[in-house]
């Protein structure tokens, strides 16, 4: 009997701190473990005693890649428990807003963190050796979603004019209207990225995943919907925490997710995908049957392609709205506070992002619930890398152990919002 | 000519913020420099590509930041860019894109950088999460926000 172990100390191009163990035995599994040490953020708790306002300013901290996702989410929920319903201009501007942040976010993880993986590349920096002029594509396809979050949001992390009920002022229309040629040039850049992304070499892996992700009948499910998942259905977002249980493991400091059933579930782009093709926009649908990109997919290094596919879409919305929108009304609605409680869903780049809050009669926030995508995946991303294992007991070492982080980084993981590099360890006996 | 002050930092993270203080203190000593019509100043706290941004169309930069070092907690250090791949280990930066890792990436690529790049570097004793900066690192402002005085003054000098 023989033993191996492999130990990477940090896995690079992933958001935050971890580790992951691995423990063979001849052709069995006997574990495996993502280990979050990213030290817990406490940010339900301190939450807790704060203004309904002051809300989406604090959640927008938990990541600076996505701080649109837990501003909408929690704008969201609390508008439900403040019994308000946002307007079609402050929705649109929203949708706008969402679309900017799957750009930067998205671009970001296709251009510069996986396709390295795919092309054989140890970072970005050697892709742009080779290949300069297209990560100089993926990084002016970048700065447009970056420049859109400045117009819309004061500045391109952290936006500070979201808030709950709409924004605390209209942006300029004009500098909306701006955007028009950047996102016209953008939308063609991102069909040129899908069909570059179609002829990348994905790893053969097959998974029968359940996908659960928002659904939308009208539109891709980004900003509200029901919560559907591949394998029980729909259920409204208010009944989120009767079927997705979270519960501690030891080795993590992020809560993991299962469904009541004791089902390890997936959300993010390859869900979204598979559960809401028919809603994409026909622009995205359209170049992702050109390159016979379809559902079903179950590769998890495919989600690569679904962020391509997605990228289209979000280009394609905003084009639109950018080319449409104008201010109706206040921005924001005059609200009094009042005790209730409110749930809510938004789709962030990585996934299902979940809020809930309890207010009481002066608007204090009396109990929070954040339940975001990453933290979801973990326990997924755990049975992947043991589905994977077999696949490369046989490889040397090095190889082995760059398998497990491509599949790892294929998730995009945010571990800071999880809780935030990741150590690989591998043990054979 | 332009001359970028850029501070970089968490506010969240402990002494990750130092960049962002140190700058912010120069500007309030220093306000007429700091105003300056030739000087552009930049506070960036999740900077990753936007970096490029900031830099572009300086004739000279320095960038105020946070660092881990074999060096006392609160000492402070004046480096050339050929300096920085020596700060990139455990960036806590979005999705592992350090300040260095977008400087490489743009010289890699052939983007126009400022013939003047330099970096104010502040150790570091804490990254953890807090909005506090340690002692040691909250003594050390005045200190830096000099040396950035002094870094302005030569750049305007020269013009």
């Amino acid at each position: 009997m023989t033993q191996r172990t492999i130990q990477v100390d940090a896995l690079a191009r992933v958001e935050g701190e971890g580790a992951l163990y691995l423990k063979v035995q001849d052709d069995q599994v006997l574990e495996v473990r993502l280990d979050i040490y990213e030290p817990p953020r406490f940010f339900e708790g301190f939450l807790r005693g704060r203004h309904y306002e002051e809300v989406p300013d604090i959640t927008a901290r938990i990541c600076g890649i996505c701080p649109v996702a837990y501003q909408m989410s929690s704008a969201r929920a609390l508008e439900k428990a403040l019994g308000l319903q946002a307007t079609p201009a402050v929705r649109q501007l929203r949708h706008l807003l969402y679309c900017a942040e799957w750009i930067e976010s998205h671009v970001l993880h296709i251009y510069l963190l996986q396709a390295p993986d795919l092309t054989g590349h140890e970072s970005a920096l050697e892709l742009a050796r080779v290949a300069p002029d297209i990560v100089q594509r993926g990084l002016r396809m970048k700065r447009i979603g970056n420049h859109i979050l400045t117009v819309l949001g004061g500045r391109s992390v952290h936006p500070v004019n979201p808030t709950v009920g709409g924004f605390y002022r209209w942006p300029d229309e004009t500098a909306i209207r701006d955007l028009v040629p950047d996102l016209t040039w953008g939308l063609e850049a991102a069909r040129e990225t899908v069909r570059w992304a179609a002829e990348l070499p994905y790893p053969h892996l097959e998974i029968d995943y359940e996908f659960v992700a928002l659904h939308h009948p009208q539109e891709y499910g980004i900003l509200e919907g029901v919560i559907r998942s591949s394998v029980a259905g729909d259920l409204s977002e208010e009944d989120f925490e009767t079927r997705y249980l979270e519960y501690h493991v030891p080795h993590s400091n992020a809560l993991h997710s299962r469904t009541v059933d004791g089902n390890h579930y997936m959300v993010g782009p390859l869900a979204r995908f598979n559960l809401n093709f028919e809603q994409l926009h026909p622009a995205a649908r359209q170049i992702a049957e050109e390159v016979g990109f379809v559902p079903p997919i179950h590769n998890p290094y495919k989600a690569l392609l679904a962020r391509a596919v997605e990228t289209v879409h979000a280009y394609a919305v905003a084009l639109e709205i950018a080319q449409t929108w104008h201010p109706q009304g206040p921005s924001k609605p005059e609200i009094h506070p009042r005790a209730g409680e409110g749930a809510a869903g938004t789709e962030a780049p990585r996934g299902l992002l979940y809020h809930r809050y309890r207010l009481d009669a002066q608007g204090l926030v009396q109990e929070a619930r954040l339940v975001p995508p990453t933290a979801q995946n973990l326990a997924r991303m755990e049975d992947d890398l043991r589905l994977l294992a077999p696949h490369i007991l046989d490889l040397p070492l090095e190889e082995a152990t760059l398998r497990c982080e491509h599949l790892v980084r294929a998730y995009d993981p945010c571990i800071s919002c999880a809780t935030h590099f990741l150590r690989l360890e591998v043990e054979r006996t | 000519m332009t001359i970028v002050v850029c501070g970089l930092g968490q506010p969240l993270r402990g002494d990750d913020a130092a960049g962002l203080e140190a700058v912010r203190l120069w500007q309030q000593r220093y306000p007429a420099q700091a105003r300056h019509p030739a000087v552009r100043v930049h506070l960036l706290e999740a900077p990753e590509l936007a970096l490029l941004d900031a830099l572009q169309g300086a004739r000279a930069a320095l960038l105020v930041d946070a660092a881990q070092a074999q060096a006392p907690a609160g000492s402070v250090h004046c480096l050339t860019a050929e300096r920085l791949p020596s700060f990139t280990a455990g960036t806590t930066s979005a999705h592992g894109w350090s300040p260095a890792e977008t400087i490489a990436l743009a010289r890699t690529l052939g983007r126009p950088l400022p013939p003047r790049l330099d970096i104010l570097a502040i150790v570091a004793a804490d990254f953890s999460p807090s909005p506090s900066l340690s002692l040691a690192v909250r003594d050390a402002l005045p200190q830096a926000a000099e040396a950035i005085h002094r870094w302005v003054a030569q750049r305007l000098s020269e013009l």
